[in-house]
């Protein structure tokens, strides 16, 4: 999963940047004067550079394998171009037109309903706020096969509904298998990225300009048509992020896209590195045009926001104050927000545990309701052995990418230091724009060339790979997300332990870790939870013998033992919920500090 | 616990800029020393030099016996045995009051009951004993700061520093704060450096007062010391200025080193600073505003060689008298002329110069640029008034 959201939220003035303003950054000593500077910023990047070697060539031998397939042995030509042709004709062809039509219409749906959502939420006193935004958290951490699947096991021929009502429900079949599911489902996904991109704007957005346009005369309709272009920003950095986040889905395209026939890149590129012989440059082709497709996006939102600049937030605009909505007004917007979740989260819900819980064959009642499912999945090994292994492989995951995400995060809070922290963001970046398929993809074709194993690196077919993947996409995220609450502490508070008599370590752990602990906890189980269902590197890298929890899942879609993965998948969830639940109890009950910190902040 | 503080020739740079060039200075066990000086002058550095934060390239810091740094030993800041005060004040907002000042005192290892009393003494002495359970986001900022104080002051540690503690505060509770931090410090015995660029509050603080000028110490002496004897133009303007008079040198007066200086407003009697003695020279006078006075017109005086001409152009009350600009022929204006009574504007005045108050330095821009007055000064007010 790429998450692009981080880099564009607006970074809110903080207390430590503020007072650090005053004084030079610590530096280290200089003993060789500039030359020794130089020196020693470049022997800081150079842990990252290794790293970004690692996590990164392997795509860029990937990519080169479309334009020069002999230099690795998949052709005869040195340099050719004849592959994009190839590409861009026949079905191929028809996936990537597909694909972009299917990211517009899935970035102009969400951008839509998340300023609606964001508007009602963050400017009126809609009831339940602290529910609705949950919810959003449950959508952004949901993979999207999960909400495809759910879809499916209740259209599908033989499927929940069709059981329940009696006869097939084929017009809604033909609906959502078809490009308006496929949007609603990747439309939903991005919602919350949207929301965030225009909820703080929205937000920070004073009630001066509303005041101003009212009291000169303008109407509701042309308030609006003011207040639009000052959104402008976080409404293109919105669609820009969706989009992008839309084209680079693989969940959806190896699920739902997959039933209806309906071809997208991210699972062409998957069908032509799954075929045997596997065309990698045609695979690389399609990593091209995706990646040209994902700058071209970021690149209109960076163009869309030039030479404007408009602060909302500054040091005298007032808290915006709630429209009291009247009860009708109240009811018709609770009726709106909560059709939307229904229809994003509670049906793919309904439709898993619906699954989970129908009897296998027969007639339908309630009392026919059966935990045999729940029950097959407890005892059969597989599925087990399917959950411990991603399990374990999320546990390493997640730890890697905290730790190295936490320096990581540091260093690039103090981006203004020198070659290492522009190395590390210009690295982050790259890496969070990099769809998971192409990832991956670059991962099975690299590690597999002979040099690799010449160069005695054997990696191919390994679950040390498939970590290498999972880190890959979890360490940027991990990073921005901490560089957040890592820049927040002023440094003054680690050197007042520090003058105050307590060692290096201690002072850390007594006045910097209390603070960043909640962050730190968040952070892993955000790692953890999206490796753990993590599906299109896990499809890709996983070594033989073994099968991640999400392949086990997709599986289940050729109608192998569907009641039996809708209870699997349903038991995840409810136990990925209980671990988050249970983190967050123990932090508090640990950390009260922390927690009151939250609730003023 | 009281410490000798020695600091040798201490140098540091950040990239090819040196904030810090070869200083060196002492303070005596007990003391309090002010280092004074604008905003890149290099004093923050200094003391996170002395607080083991900063690194110096070479130099010394010497407390007591024990070497702080030397050569390439860096005593890391916890093995001080010091405490500071900062500017942010850096109190732990996940700590109440009570336990930001405990964390400092488990250095020294008291048990809990000992321990306690003495967070509950200090905090009493701050005027924060209502206050001891509460979080810093719940304090206002002068008892956030109060609580920093008392942070610094519960160990006892053998020096104080303190950096920039009032800048963020307004100026009735900056006053109220500063008296307590000069009564408090004296009682607890420490060597103390506090570092600020109000003149103001380095004078009313300091027994001695260093300025420092683009990381140097130029110079090192009593509030007195330093105001009436200022050893630059730099170190006057810093400490505050009325206006400044250009002109060229009489007559090198008398032994108590006084020279009269013909100015394009009259003939100025100065204190000579620096090396201008040679006659004929240019020089420019630095006129402290205590220095200024409006003469009264009784009639009895004699209208002697040392009162200037001028108009009032600008009049302020400021509740125990007012503060007057007032233009002298050859367009400078001395701001800052205070008298018990109120001279309207446009009214023609006579002004009194206290030599003890007036400065002559060489005037470097004199061999380049022909006799002008300066337009505008611009000279730094002070609130300082010495009688």
């Amino acid at each position: 999963m790429t998450d692009t959201t981080t880099d564009s939220r607006p970074r809110l003035p903080d207390a430590a940047g503020t007072a650090a303003a005053g004084r030079p950054p610590i530096r280290p000593p200089h003993l060789l004067g500039r030359a020794g500077a130089r020196l020693r910023a470049t022997a800081r990047a150079l842990p990252w550079l290794l790293f970004g070697a690692v996590l990164l060539l392997p795509v860029i031998g990937f990519l080169l394998v479309a334009v020069t397939p002999r230099l690795f042995g998949q052709g005869d030509a040195w340099f050719t171009l004849s592959t994009f042709g190839q590409v861009m004709s026949g079905w191929t062809g028809r996936a990537m037109l597909d694909t972009f039509l299917v990211g517009t219409g899935a970035a102009a749906v969400a951008t839509v309903v998340a300023t609606a959502l964001a508007w009602i939420t963050e400017r009126a006193d809609l009831v339940g706020r602290g529910v609705w935004r949950l919810l959003l958290w449950a959508l952004l951490l949901a993979p999207s096969y999960l909400e495809s699947l759910g879809w499916t096991w209740l259209v599908e021929p033989q499927g929940v509904l069709s059981r329940l009502l009696g006869h097939d429900p084929v017009a809604l079949r033909s609906v959502v298998f078809g490009p308006a599911g496929v949007v609603w489902v990747l439309a939903t996904r991005g919602v919350p990225f949207a929301y965030l991109a225009v909820s703080a704007l929205i937000r920070g957005m004073g009630r001066e300009f509303e005041d101003a346009a009212r009291t000169h005369g303008g109407n509701r309709r042309s308030t609006a048509r003011l207040l639009l272009p000052i959104l402008a920003p976080g409404l293109w950095a919105g669609f820009a992020i969706v989009f992008a986040e839309s084209i680079s889905d693989y969940g959806v395209a190896a699920t739902l896209a997959a039933q209806a026939n309906f071809p997208l890149v991210t699972g062409a590129m998957e069908q032509s590195i799954s075929t045997f012989p596997a065309q990698f440059p045609l695979a690389s082709a399609l990593g091209w045009l995706l990646l040209g497709l994902v700058a071209l996006a970021l690149l209109a939102q960076r163009r869309s926001m030039r030479g404007r600049s408009f602060t909302v937030l500054s040091g005298r605009t007032r808290p915006a104050v709630r429209t009291r909505l009247s009860v009708r007004a109240q009811a018709g917007a609770l009726t709106t927000v909560g059709g939307f979740f229904v229809l994003a989260l509670g049906i793919p819900a309904f439709g898993a545990a619906a699954a989970a819980l129908l009897p296998s064959g027969g007639s339908v009642t309630l009392t026919g309701l059966t935990l045999a499912n729940f029950r097959q999945v407890l005892h059969t090994g597989e599925l087990l052995s399917a959950l411990g292994y991603s399990a374990r492989l999320s546990v390493i995951t997640a730890t890697a990418a905290l730790v190295l995400g936490a320096f990581a995060g540091r260093a690039l809070a103090r981006r203004g230091d020198g070659a290492a922290g522009r190395i590390l963001d210009l690295l982050l970046l790259a890496a969070i724009a990099l769809p998971s398929v192409l990832l991956a993809s670059g991962y099975i074709f690299t590690y597999n060339l002979p040099l690799a194993s010449h160069l005695g690196i054997d990696l191919y077919g390994t679950s040390a790979l498939l970590v290498l993947g999972y880190l890959a996409g979890a360490l940027p995220s991990a990073a921005r997300l901490l560089s957040g609450s890592l820049g927040q502490v002023s440094d003054s508070l680690l050197w007042a332990a520090r003058v105050h008599g307590r060692p290096a370590t201690r002072a850390w752990t007594g006045a910097v870790l209390p603070l960043v602990a909640g962050s730190l906890v968040w952070t892993w189980l955000i790692a953890f939870c999206g490796t753990l269902l993590e599906l299109p590197v896990s499809q890709l890298l996983a070594p033989p013998g073994s099968e991640p929890l999400s392949v086990a899942i997709t599986r289940q879609l050729q109608g192998y033992n569907v009641g039996a993965g809708a209870a699997m998948t349903v038991l995840v969830v409810l136990a990925a919920l209980a671990l988050i639940a249970a983190a967050l109890g123990v932090l508090r009950l640990l950390l009260p500090a922390a927690h009151r910190l939250e609730a003023v902040a | 616990m009281t410490a000798h503080l020695r600091v040798e020739n201490l140098s540091k740079s950040f990239g090819p800029t040196r904030v810090l060039d070869g200083i060196s200075f002492a303070v005596p066990p007990g003391r309090f020393t002010v280092l004074l000086g604008p905003s890149g002058s290099g004093k923050t550095t200094l003391l996170r030099c002395l607080a083991g934060i900063e690194r110096a390239e070479s130099g010394s810091i010497h407390l007591g016996e024990r070497a702080l740094a030397q050569g390439r030993s860096h005593l890391p800041p916890d093995r001080r045995d010091l405490a500071m005060v900062f500017q942010d004040y850096a109190l732990w907002p996940h700590m109440t009051a009570a336990a930001n000042v405990g964390y400092a005192l488990r250095r020294r290892r008291l048990d809990r009951e000992p321990s306690r009393r003495r967070v509950a003494e200090v905090l009493a002495r701050v005027g924060l004993s209502d206050h001891a359970e509460q979080f810093p986001h719940q304090l206002s900022g002068g008892q956030q700061q109060r609580v920093a104080l008392a942070r610094a002051l519960v160990a006892e540690p053998g020096l104080l520093l303190f950096d920039e503690p009032l800048s963020n505060l307004d100026a009735d509770l900056r006053e109220r704060l500063r008296v307590e931090i000069a009564t408090l410090t004296r009682e607890s015995g420490a060597t103390v450096v506090y570092i600020t660029h109000d003149q103001a509050e380095a004078f009313a603080l300091a027994d001695e007062v260093g300025v420092l000028e683009g990381g140097r110490l130029v110079q090192l002496g009593s509030p007195e010391d330093v105001y009436h004897r200022p050893a630059s133009p730099f170190v006057a303007r810093f400490t505050g200025l009325a206006g400044e008079l250009e002109g060229t040198l009489e007559a090198a007066a008398d032994a108590a080193a006084t020279v009269t200086v013909r100015t394009a407003a009259g003939p100025v009697t100065a204190v000579a600073g620096g090396t201008a003695r040679a006659t004929g020279s240019r020089v420019r006078v630095l006129v402290r505003p205590a220095a200024v006075t409006i003469a009264r017109d009784t009639g009895t005086e004699p209208v002697a060689a040392r009162t200037l001409a001028g108009t009032v152009v600008d009049t302020a009350y400021r509740g125990r008298g007012y503060d007057h600009v007032v233009q002298l022929p050859g367009g400078v204006r001395l701001t800052g002329v205070f008298d018990r009574s109120a001279q309207q504007r446009g009214t023609a005045v006579r002004l009194l110069l206290d030599p003890e108050g007036c400065f002559a330095f060489p005037d470097p821009a004199a061999a380049s640029t022909p006799v002008a007055v300066a337009e505008n000064p611009e000279p730094i007010r002070t609130t300082l008034e010495v009688r």
